[in-house]
């Protein structure tokens, strides 16, 4: 009896180990499915066929070696993908070309990541034609089709698995802008328009970029937000509108940056700034035939090269437009509130002024960004100015040196030949009976 | 010693006021081409009381022109259309200011209600007022609202180039003034051609009387 009652004690300790193994066992099964469904529940609002990629493409580390040896992630965070634009879509819609009989698609090799962006943005092209449109008319396709390989294509902004809806996107990263323009994104974070945390868009537009320097989509942009700017202006400040024309708006309200003049080569018939011919440059050719050391354009140089572009055709068809602009394109965006903007008239219209140390002389390039060529500072205030940088004058900043010498031999004249008109009269009436003459009253 | 009325009241007018203007347009002219030299006032407080009395000299020459066009005084400024009689009559003038001045020979020019002017004077104001003085309003309204005028501006060759006549004829000026101030004093007295201005009234002696 006593023998059977251990027996029995030493089954039921064991049948309760058991339970609070299959207890445990339990537990944990049930954490497991949690954690399970709370990961898929993102997914969930896919279709079936794209969960079907997923459950391969959600596999760390899948990638894929390209021809040119550098590998490509084959990984699609699938929570990402349910939250993009493109979920409704679908994997298909874009990835087309693959199928369950030809996939994985081994048989012709990809070049390199590089090539396969370029080659994916015809499938954006197709539902987004208008888009791509305004892309072709940008400072990137311009780049690109120049063969720069830094210039974005579509998924270098817009990564393709997460595209995110237009009101989405982050301005206080800077996103996708920064990725290439840091340092400006960095000056742009602190100023104005940075702290309340404006998109990059808002300016510059998101797919019709274009080159900051040439056009006036800038100051358009500027002026599209700040509409009541220019009667602000006239309030103050004598002839707002041509500082309008000849100042850009960082010029006083980055007011930390340096500032420099660019004389742009203008076409006074076609009203417009001087571009390339597409395909034969012409502009630094004649720049180095009239400046051969490299040394800057002097007046005469300057002179020289305007002549150059004026001798075939119309006589002054391409004259010389200035425009004072801040040094850098980091500087254009350190914009300050206007109660710190330049407002002393001081700061460019006086001799030596810093706007005038630093001159150039540009063209519209074949991308659309200006090509510019050194000058010195001469040029602004050399006599042959006159007729070469007709365009372009700061009262008192860019005086002309011959006319002050001219200025002060007319006050002096003024001045001595009645002093020494009347010492001779003077002279006369002392030694008048001497000399034979009669007393002047 | 006679007195003679060679200055209508519209005449005296509208010289007193140019004389004020000028004077404050060559001043606030210094102060706006040479800030940082001259600091008598604000870049922009000198900018715009250039414009604002550039307008009103504006006004006033118009005083002196429609004077002179209702009035048959305008006989003063008639050009003596003898190249010949003209030139000896200025040589006379020249040589009396460079030489026969100082030895006390009379003026040759003798004022009369319809020859104000000597010869050298006639010549000067002819170019003075009917040019310079011109010139200066034009290219000031110009540069006044250089975008309001930028088609005419670029047609004249762009803004350097109607600034640069107006500094020109600035020039000029700056050193006329002086001249012009002096030329007053050498009537038969130094006030005689100052005080003439004031009363309308030049009084001639037989061997003096000069230029304003």
């Amino acid at each position: 009896m006593g023998g059977s009652r251990k027996v029995g004690a030493a089954a039921s300790a064991a049948f309760h180990t058991d339970l609070m193994i299959a207890a445990w066992l339990a537990i944990a099964l049930a954490m497991l499915a949690v954690t399970s469904m709370s990961a898929r529940a993102a997914d969930s609002a896919l279709s079936q066929l794209d969960q079907q990629c997923l459950a391969c493409h959600s596999a760390k580390g899948l990638e894929m070696k390209l021809a040119d040896g550098d590998k490509i992630s084959l990984q699609v965070d699938g929570a990402a993908f349910a939250k993009s634009v493109h979920s409704k879509i679908g994997c298909a819609v874009c990835h087309a070309s693959t199928s369950f009989e030809n996939h994985p698609p081994i048989k012709t090799k990809i070049a390199g990541s590089r090539a396969y962006s370029i080659e994916r943005t015809k499938v954006c092209d197709t539902c987004h034609a208008a888009i791509s449109k305004l892309y072709e008319g940008s400072i990137h396709a311009s780049l690109f089709r120049d063969g720069n390989t830094w210039a974005p294509v579509c998924t270098d902004c817009h990564s393709p698995h997460a595209v995110k809806a237009k009101a989405a996107y982050e301005a206080s990263t800077g996103a996708p802008c920064s990725k290439c323009h840091d340092p400006i994104f960095k000056a742009y974070a602190s100023s104005v328009h940075g702290q309340a945390t404006l998109a990059c868009s808002s300016c510059h537009n998101a797919h019709d970029v274009s080159p900051a320097t040439t056009g006036d989509q800038l100051k358009n942009a500027c002026l599209g937000c700040h509409q009541d700017v220019l009667a602000a202006h006239q309030k103050w400040l004598p002839n707002a509108k041509q500082h309008f024309d000849a100042v850009s708006c960082p010029a006083c309200h980055s007011p930390a940056a340096k500032r420099k003049v660019d004389l742009r080569l203008y076409d006074n018939v076609a009203q417009e700034r001087v571009a390339e011919k597409e395909g034969v440059p012409e502009f630094e050719s004649r720049v180095r035939s009239v400046d051969a050391k490299g040394a800057g354009l002097d007046a005469m140089a300057l002179h020289s090269l305007l002549r150059g572009f004026n001798r075939e055709g119309i006589d002054n068809k391409t004259t010389l437009r200035g425009r004072l602009e801040v040094s850098t394109g980091v500087e254009a965006h350190q914009l300050t509130r206007s109660a710190q903007a330049i407002r002393d008239c001081a700061k460019c219209h006086q001799q030596g002024a810093d706007p005038f140390q630093s001159v150039t002389v540009s063209i519209v390039g074949p991308d659309g960004r200006p090509v510019r060529a050194g000058a010195k500072p001469e040029v602004l205030n050399s006599m042959i100015s006159v007729d070469s940088v007709g365009g372009f004058y700061a009262i008192g900043g860019t005086r002309i040196k011959l006319l002050d010498w001219l200025l002060a031999l007319a006050v002096l004249g003024g001045i001595g030949a009645p002093l020494g008109h009347m010492t001779v009269r003077w002279l006369f009436k002392k030694y008048a009976k001497r000399i034979g003459g009669k007393e002047d009253s | 010693m006679q007195r003679i009325y060679v200055h209508p009241l519209p005449v005296r007018i509208w010289h007193w006021i140019n004389a004020l203007g000028f004077v404050s347009m060559i001043v606030t002219g210094f102060q706006i081409r040479y800030i940082g030299l001259i600091d008598l006032m604000s870049f922009r407080t000198a900018v715009v009381v250039h414009d604002w009395i550039g307008f009103v000299l504006i006004g006033n020459f118009f005083i002196w022109l429609l004077f002179y066009l209702f009035s048959d005084k305008i006989r003063v400024y008639h050009p003596e259309l003898s190249p010949m009689k003209h030139f000896r009559a200025s040589f006379r003038q020249a040589m009396y200011y460079g030489y026969g001045i100082f030895k006390g020979e009379p003026n040759p020019h003798h004022v009369s209600v319809y020859e104000k002017f000597n010869s050298m004077q006639s010549m000067s104001y002819q170019v003075i007022m009917l040019l310079l003085v011109p010139i200066q309003f034009w290219t000031g309204v110009l540069l006044w609202d250089v975008k309001r005028f930028s088609g005419m501006i670029d047609l004249l060759g762009g803004v350097r180039v109607v600034d640069t006549a107006h500094v020109l004829i600035f020039i000029f000026f700056s050193g006329f003034i002086f001249m012009h101030i002096y030329l007053a004093t050498l009537g038969h007295t130094r006030m005689a051609h100052i005080e003439s201005m004031f009363t309308g009234y030049e009084e001639i002696e037989e061997e003096h009387g000069d230029a304003r």
